[in-house]
């Protein structure tokens, strides 16, 4: 397991960075509200479709969430890109035994209420258009290894044109509780149940 | 005879018919196959036979600015015909230079959408040709299940009956593992072109739910 090693300077050079690139890419980033909770730390579960979802993460937590960013990558990402274990990047690597040393370092970090770890649930690439979110069972570990208070919160992105000729990006956040009040089944179902709200509200969109 | 008419004291043709000019064509082709191919890390498409003595109704979903010219490259590199599209009004009069690349205008609010209606049917008697509609009639998200279907593709259908070939597409963009999205173009020649309304639109919805499934199932 890769730790990080993030280095204060190179992430406050970076945000600007990836704000430029992203509106570079993209028209807008959409995204509703949620109630964060002050004096807990983060857990970001995010759906995982395509190249830019770290990216998305980072910049929300930079301009939104308002927490030390980290982001749990798989190992073999991470070693062809040692740049972001400078910006928060740690490593999971599901085939090996080391998988609950990087979910108890997970939690480790969420002990600290200045911290944010963006996890992708879904634990590989999925289609945008996917009805079911599958969550994987490491995310209950790491929510009952958290000593200190840590809120859940999860978003679904999608992307859309519309008439530009950039994408746009809506998220559509939720609120998953504490992890003093968490329940693995409850959440998994609530987070499905909001997934399919929010795939049928992109669809009402407004353009 | 001519026929204007008139709105906010600006005196416009009641349809924008498509303009022929070999050398503005020429510039708008290079163009899209420029910037499609700059936008996108593929556009993927599966080779359909089609009957070369005959033109073509393409009939696709409509989520953005893109798609038309996805379906223009589609036409080039597969189709090899004269592309031509249906675009509303406002559009063409906003983008002077649509016309030239083989967009002809629909109002759907006014008596004048049967012009074009006539004007499209018209096309299609032509085997070289190729006609771009989008049922839809405006933009739609990329989400969507029910893909709504105006009415006037019918009577178009009805005009030309027998004289062309009608060609379903249904296009998805994801991004996946590359930086650039890709562009799927899922295509299905209809063999009963002269059905009816309803039925046309059952066919269309059970071949973009077929393309549809195919995108939710990607997992890498």
């Amino acid at each position: 397991m890769i730790p990080e090693r993030s280095n204060r300077l190179i992430k406050k050079l970076f945000a600007p960075y990836l704000a430029y690139r992203l509106r570079k890419a993209f028209k807008v980033l959409k995204h509703n509200e949620v109630k964060v909770l002050p004096g807990h730390s983060v857990l970001l579960l995010c759906n995982h479709f395509s190249w830019w979802d770290g990216f998305f993460a980072g910049h929300l937590t930079h301009i939104y969430l308002h927490r030390d960013f980290h982001i749990m990558m798989q190992e073999d990402h991470l070693k062809k890109r040692m740049f972001f274990n400078r910006v928060g990047g740690f490593s999971i690597n599901r085939k090996s035994k080391e998988v609950v040393e990087s979910l108890q370092y997970t939690a480790q970090l969420l002990d600290n209420p200045n911290n944010l770890v963006a996890v992708f649930p879904q634990g590989a690439l999925e289609s945008n258009h996917t009805e079911e979110i599958n969550i994987e069972r490491g995310i209950d570990y790491i929510v009952k290894k958290i000593k200190g208070d840590c809120q859940i919160i999860y978003y679904s992105a999608f992307i859309e044109y519309f008439e530009s000729l950039k994408p746009s990006v809506y998220f559509h956040f939720l609120d998953c509780g504490t992890n003093h009040d968490f329940d693995f089944e409850k959440a998994k179902a609530m987070i499905n149940a909001h997934h399919k709200k929010a795939l049928k509200e992109q669809v009402n969109a407004e353009h | 005879m001519k026929i204007w008419r008139f709105e906010n004291d600006k005196q416009y043709d009641v349809m924008v018919r498509p303009q022929n000019n070999f050398f503005i064509r020429n510039i708008l082709h290079y163009y899209v196959n420029w910037i499609v191919g700059r936008h996108f890390h593929e556009v993927c498409f599966e080779p359909v036979e089609v009957d070369p003595n005959k033109s073509i109704l393409l009939i696709a979903n409509h989520f953005s600015f893109w798609d038309s010219l996805i379906l223009y490259i589609v036409c080039y590199k597969l189709l090899k015909k004269k592309f031509y599209v249906m675009v509303r009004e406002d559009t063409t009069i906003q983008l002077k230079y649509l016309k030239y690349g083989g967009a002809f205008s629909v109002n759907k609010n006014s008596r004048d959408m049967l012009q074009s209606l006539d004007y499209a049917a018209e096309l299609l008697n032509d085997p070289q040709n190729l006609v771009l509609i989008f049922p839809q009639g405006k933009l739609y998200s990329n989400f969507v299940n029910d893909i709504h279907f105006e009415k006037g593709i019918a009577k178009v259908i009805e005009k030309a009956e027998g004289k062309f070939l009608l060609l379903f597409a249904a296009t998805f963009v994801q991004y996946l593992k590359h930086k650039k999205p890709t562009a799927t173009v899922y295509l299905k020649v209809e063999p009963n072109a002269g059905k009816s309304f309803e039925e046309l639109k059952n066919a269309y919805q059970k071949h973009y739910d077929n393309a549809k499934l195919q995108q939710t199932e990607i997992v890498i």
